[in-house]
């Protein structure tokens, strides 16, 4: 009897939960608005977005004046009209002119030759509509690909790439860290010019040429970076 | 004599109506609601046949937007292929002006390179003129200091030859002054010719 009791329990069970099943809700109304936002999308430009491209974009070409000679060497803008270069390019700096990458000649002046190393930070008179670097604040790796951009000779401004060979001791280069060693093609005229990661950022700031081997050293940003923190800086010496 | 006995009583056997009683009702029960089961499942089954038919329009609709939005993707699909072609022309054509646009600055900073250094030439070449000017002005300056003191000399050796006294002391003067003069302007000369042997 029990058992009968049971089947006919379960058996209300079973009906009540199926008589709970909902209605379907009812269907949204797909409506063609966001499909035809999809019409008004103001696409990403390719050509803004390139890190190459970019890169040219922040590289200037430098031209001194100096007491005795004339010079060109190449530098790149940091935020607040700061631009990098080697000490060596403008020492003692007559006048300063920079060229961008579309054709506009800008005046600056140097702010301060770093003590021991060959970097120099030199003012813009105006720097409206520059774009700027960005600095990476972690050290680079043996091995990492890296982009060098620079004015050789002068020259119209090439992008080169390249590895990370290593790290070098800076005593004998006056260098108070180590320096960068770099397969990117290097030649004179590059000086100054930034060494960029995969990204964009600033790595490191080109300054010489080993002829030997035919690799090129960069200072470590870690070491600009140090420098922008305040390390101390000299004035440039007059003629 | 017996007292009479009572009668037993009488045994009464269990009613039979309450041990069929108790086996009916389950029955009953059991009837009752098989009867209400089959009435709730007629009416579930009316619910759910309006359920089914709301989901036999609902799937009807979602069909015909499928088809519409399959449409709409498939407009959008030709309409991005259409932008991207005209986004790569563009991005060429950016490429070809950008390179432009370095050829031209390159050319400005050569310009500017060769109007630097004309300018520092200029200025060396005006600077050694200058030096070559004034040397030019003192040798001149020379020439005259040198006629006069030839006059001066001249008008004291005539007086001299005539029995007049000659005082030879301011003679001496503007003879020392003159050589000085003219030993500094054959200095400056020296200097601007050396300065211009530089340039070439």
């Amino acid at each position: 009897m029990k058992h009968h009791l049971r089947i006919t329990a379960a058996l209300g069970v079973i009906v009540i939960a199926v008589a709970c099943v909902p209605p379907p809700e009812p269907v949204p109304d797909a409506s063609a608005g966001e499909l035809e936002e999809l019409e008004d999308l103001d696409l990403p430009s390719p050509a803004a977005t390139s890190v190459m491209r970019r890169a040219q974009e922040i590289t200037v070409r430098i031209r001194t004046l100096g007491c005795r000679q004339f010079g060109v060497g190449s530098g790149f803008v940091l935020p607040g009209g700061i631009v990098v270069t080697n000490r060596h390019v403008v020492d003692e700096p007559r006048e300063v002119t920079l060229n961008t990458w579309d054709g506009r000649s800008l005046d600056a002046e140097v702010r301060g030759l770093a003590v021991s190393s060959d970097l120099a930070m030199l003012r813009l008179a105006d720097d409206a509509g520059l774009p700027v670097a960005e600095l990476r604040e972690t050290p680079v790796e043996v091995g990492e690909p890296i982009i060098v951009v620079g004015y050789p000779g002068g020259g119209p401004a090439t992008v080169v790439t390249g590895t990370v060979l290593g790290h070098v001791s800076g005593e004998l280069l006056d260098e108070a860290t180590e320096v960068l060693r770099i397969d990117a093609e290097i030649r004179q005229g590059n000086s100054g010019g930034p060494v960029l990661d995969q990204q964009g950022r600033v790595v490191g700031v080109v300054f010489a040429l080993e002829v030997g081997r035919g690799t090129g050293l960069a200072v470590p940003a870690t070491t600009l970076i140090s420098y922008l923190e305040g390390a101390p800086m000299a004035e440039p010496a007059g003629c | 004599m017996d007292e009479p006995s009572l009668p037993a009583p009488p045994t009464v056997p269990p009613p039979a109506y309450d041990a069929r009683t108790r086996r009916r009702w389950p029955w009953i029960v059991t009837v009752i609601l098989l009867v209400a089961s089959t009435a709730v499942a007629a009416g579930i089954a009316v619910d759910q046949r309006q359920v089914a038919a709301e989901w036999r329009d609902s799937a009807e609709d979602l069909a015909g937007q499928r088809d519409d939005a399959l449409g709409r993707v498939e407009a959008l699909q030709t309409q991005l292929d259409e932008i991207a072609t005209m986004l790569a022309t563009s991005e060429g054509d950016v490429t070809r002006l950008e390179d432009r646009i370095r050829e031209l600055a390159d050319e400005k900073a050569q310009a500017e390179d060769t109007a630097t250094t004309v300018q520092v030439e200029r200025d060396v070449l005006a600077q050694v003129s200058n030096r070559i000017a004034s040397a030019i002005d003192a040798l001149d300056e020379c020439v005259d200091r040198m006629f006069a003191l030839h006059a001066t000399t001249v008008e004291a050796f005539n007086r001299a030859a005539a029995g007049d006294p000659v005082d030879v002391d301011p003679l001496n003067a503007q003879a020392q002054a003159t050589t000085t003069f003219c030993n500094d302007a054959r200095s400056a000369a020296a200097g601007a010719a050396a300065a211009a042997s530089q340039i070439q």
